[in-house]
């Protein structure tokens, strides 16, 4: 049976990891976005290098596991005398990982817009960044929003593996009381449940803005 | 209507094409289109599908890029080869500005109200006072009978005034040029007639215009000059009456006898 007495006191200490683990995700959530963007954008862009460089960035990203990705940056970056605490490390990995897919599916709602809507928007003489910025991607949004509120989930679930450099979020937050109280069951289950309510916060609040990407149907 | 236009006709086109190429690919789709509109002519482009009227019509705002020859309008060459990439944009993007293009399929930003469609490229592109572009604004609404609407997404409006919206937009823009491009060919029969009318009372206040159109009523009742064309290249042009009850070539008695039956 449960031990809810254990639960009951260590849930304070699980709560405080669940809080770094909801900073650490909203930080890498932001500049993976920024990242996502800056590479959709430059993956649509007709200079060959930008272009390339894009589609070089996400490759390399999507094609090798997070936990590598995140060794490199906290392991092997002090090598060429870049120290990054175990925080940083994990934003700097994480923004970077939900960029790679950001990019493509930002990329592939600015791709679903119709095109007669940039024709129209360059026939009144709006150059190209004025196109996109005022014409193209407020449109995308109503279909970058669900893919990306799918990325957003599993960034958050991809925080855990933080644990392993050190960082001392939920998921390290849960073992180390394991090591103290030999309830394993009870800490991850504490655990997930602390991983759901965030997960599905994100979803819940996601859903939000897309109800007001939805035009003329008020 | 023809009557009232019988001005005399200034020496310099307002649009002028010069041996006009458009190639996609190895399928040549423009062979070579010598034509010119003078200031305030309708000129009709008719012709069965695929002969090539909406890429000339395309290519003199270079949302098509010709493959050959020269576009100018009012005195100014539109495709400019002798410019770099960055350079030609800027040019593009203001050489564009004179000229309102209305499209098949209306185009009009589904997260904009009618009045915001209409305020954006003028207050975004041009360097004007936003209150009085509003006030111009609302006046073109009512021309074409849509002033009600001015806070309507465009979701919420018919096929007819949907397209009435997006011939005010460029309109906003204060075009010497208009450019259709079968504008009615995506309404339902009866709304094709609301966006005719406003054409229509368009070419009265003597706009030039290049209409590409499949409506030959319209045709016979407002253009200066049609223009039949087939498989890239013009075949016949003449006066509506002439073009209608006329024709001098097989081509161009065969394509009004398949549309006009």
């Amino acid at each position: 049976m449960l031990d809810w007495q254990i639960m009951t006191h260590y849930f304070p200490f699980l709560l405080k990891g669940a809080l770094i683990t909801l900073e650490i995700s909203v930080i890498s959530l932001v500049l993976g976005l920024l990242a996502g963007l800056l590479a959709a954008l430059w993956i649509l862009s007709t200079n060959p290098l930008l272009h390339w460089s894009g589609r070089f960035y996400v490759w390399i990203v999507r094609s090798t596991p997070l936990l590598v990705q995140l060794f490199i940056i906290y392991f092997g970056l002090p090598q060429f005398g870049i120290n990054l605490n175990p925080f940083w490390s994990g934003v700097l990995a994480l923004a970077l990982n939900t960029g790679a897919y950001n990019a493509e599916t930002i990329r592939g709602g600015i791709l679903a817009v119709p095109k007669g809507q940039r024709e129209a928007a360059r026939s009144l003489g709006m150059s190209k960044a004025l196109t996109m910025r005022r014409i193209i991607l407020p449109q995308a949004m109503g279909l970058i929003i669900p893919p990306l509120g799918n990325n957003f989930v599993i960034l958050i679930k991809d925080t855990s593996l933080v644990s392993t450099i050190t960082l001392v979020e939920l998921t390290l937050t849960a073992q180390r009381l394991i090591g103290s109280t030999y309830k394993p069951f009870e800490m991850y289950l504490m655990a997930a449940v602390l991983y759901a309510i965030l997960t599905t916060g994100a979803s819940l609040l996601l859903r939000q803005v897309e109800r007001r990407t939805v035009w003329g149907h008020a | 209507m023809n009557d009232s236009k019988s001005r005399p006709i200034p020496e310099e086109p307002m649009i002028r094409l010069h041996n006009l190429e458009k190639s996609f690919g190895k399928n040549k789709v423009l062979k070579g289109i010598n034509l010119e509109v003078a200031r305030s002519e309708v000129l009709v482009l008719i012709g069965p599908s695929g002969s090539g009227k909406s890429t000339l019509l395309r290519c003199v705002n270079n949302l098509e890029t010709p493959t050959g020859g020269e576009v100018t309008v009012d005195g100014e060459r539109v495709n400019r080869t002798d410019l770099s990439a960055r350079a030609f944009q800027k040019h593009i993007n203001r050489v564009r500005t004179h000229m309102g293009m209305v499209f098949q399929h209306f185009n009009l930003f589904p997260h904009k109200t009618v009045l915001e469609n209409i305020l954006e490229a003028p207050t975004q592109v041009l360097d004007r006072n936003a209150a009085e572009l509003t006030v111009e604004a609302m006046l073109l609404l009512d021309k074409v009978g849509l002033a009600e609407k001015r806070d309507s997404y465009p979701a919420q409006l018919s096929g007819g005034q949907q397209q009435r919206v997006a011939i005010a937009r460029a309109l906003a823009m204060r075009p010497s040029v208009m450019l259709f491009d079968e504008v009615t060919s995506a309404l339902d029969p009866e709304l094709v007639g609301e966006v005719l009318r406003v054409m229509e009372d368009l070419a009265a206040e003597g706009m030039t215009m290049i209409v590409v159109t499949h409506e030959m009523g319209f045709a016979e009742r407002v253009a200066d000059r049609v223009v039949f064309m087939a498989q890239g290249q013009i075949v016949e042009e003449g006066v509506p009456k002439e073009i209608f009850s006329n024709p001098r070539e097989e081509r161009t008695k065969r394509f009004l006898a398949d549309v006009l039956k």
